[in-house]
């Protein structure tokens, strides 16, 4: 339920903030599938919780970097982190992911972890 | 962290590698000693893993040390055959796997050089790019480490149960014998 919820919501915010016809129509649940099948999780984590070594820390989850900047990034990245072009990555799929890494649930503080007390 | 709770109260050794699982054990864990962390292979070599912590594990069963690794399933596949060696020479080693169900360092580059050339790495069948996922069929590690004559326990996909398998398994090790855990992870 506290995904659904986070899906509408994230779709909503994107559209209303950008306009964008593919980032309104965006899905979490699609977004999920994509973000598998085209790699996003081998660097960053099922989740999009990032790693040190792959994503140079790089949290998605939740992010606050706006849908525009997100796609931009995206699609023109060359370094480690590869570019995807349109070629082989759609515009509406790319919004899904989006609103999939916006609906992740957040993670628990971590001063709330035992196993992470000193 | 689930591994280090297990293991602080002894005079503990990581006879594994870290670069695999993000630096994760020489992040959090104290490394206050000289034997607690034994090093990387100095070559990035795949395989190095395996066969280096039953080496160590060897070395520091005389010194009455628990040895323990994280062990990733992609380089275990390169020289299986040292488990039966630790078997065989009652080597006390606490092997923790780290098993992504990938040679992940392969797949994330397979995917890289993809979309720099504008190819689609996903093929349908795995999760990773071709030829670079250990999945369909997925390896049973706990099963071919017992039949070498491990005690061993797995898959562990459910993080509730690690705690008490590693619990098992540690007091295997404190018997004398060596004990794998074949844990499924995130990639990295």
């Amino acid at each position: 339920m506290r995904i659904q919820i986070g899906v509408v919501l994230a779709g909503l915010v994107v559209g209303l903030m950008f306009g964008n016809a593919a980032a309104l129509a965006a899905s979490a649940e699609n977004g999920k599938i994509a973000y598998v099948k085209n790699g996003c999780w081998q660097c960053h984590g099922l989740l999009g919780q990032g790693s040190l070594v792959t994503s140079n820390g790089t949290v998605l989850s939740n992010s606050q970097l706006p849908f525009d900047a997100f796609k931009n990034y995206v699609r023109t990245a060359n370094r480690a982190m590869p570019p995807y072009s349109d070629k082989i990555l759609s515009d509406g799929d790319l919004a899904d992911i989006y609103a999939y890494v916006q609906a992740v649930p957040k993670a628990p503080d971590v001063n709330g972890i035992p196993l992470l007390k000193p | 962290m689930e591994t280090w709770a297990q293991i602080k109260e002894l005079d503990w050794s990581l006879v594994a590698s870290e670069g695999n699982v993000s630096f994760w054990p020489n992040r959090l864990w104290p490394m206050e000693k000289h034997h607690h962390w034994l090093g990387r292979s100095g070559g990035y070599g795949v395989g190095y893993g395996a066969p280096a912590s039953v080496g160590a594990a060897l070395a520091n069963r005389d010194l009455g040390r628990f040895s323990v690794s994280i062990q990733s399933d992609g380089d275990l596949m390169y020289a299986p055959g040292v488990l039966w060696t630790a078997a065989r020479h009652k080597i006390p080693l606490l092997a923790v796997m780290h098993n992504n169900r990938g040679y992940h360092q392969e797949v994330m580059h397979v995917q890289r050089l993809a979309n720099f050339r504008n190819r689609v790495a996903y093929l349908g069948n795995d999760m990773a790019p071709l030829g670079t996922s250990i999945q369909n069929p997925d390896i049973e590690y706990h099963k071919m480490a017992e039949s070498m004559g491990w005690w061993a326990k797995g898959p562990i996909k459910d993080p509730a149960d690690l705690a008490p398998a590693l619990k098992e398994a540690v007091a295997v090790v404190k018997s004398g014998q060596p004990a794998l855990l074949n844990v499924w992870t995130q990639p990295r």
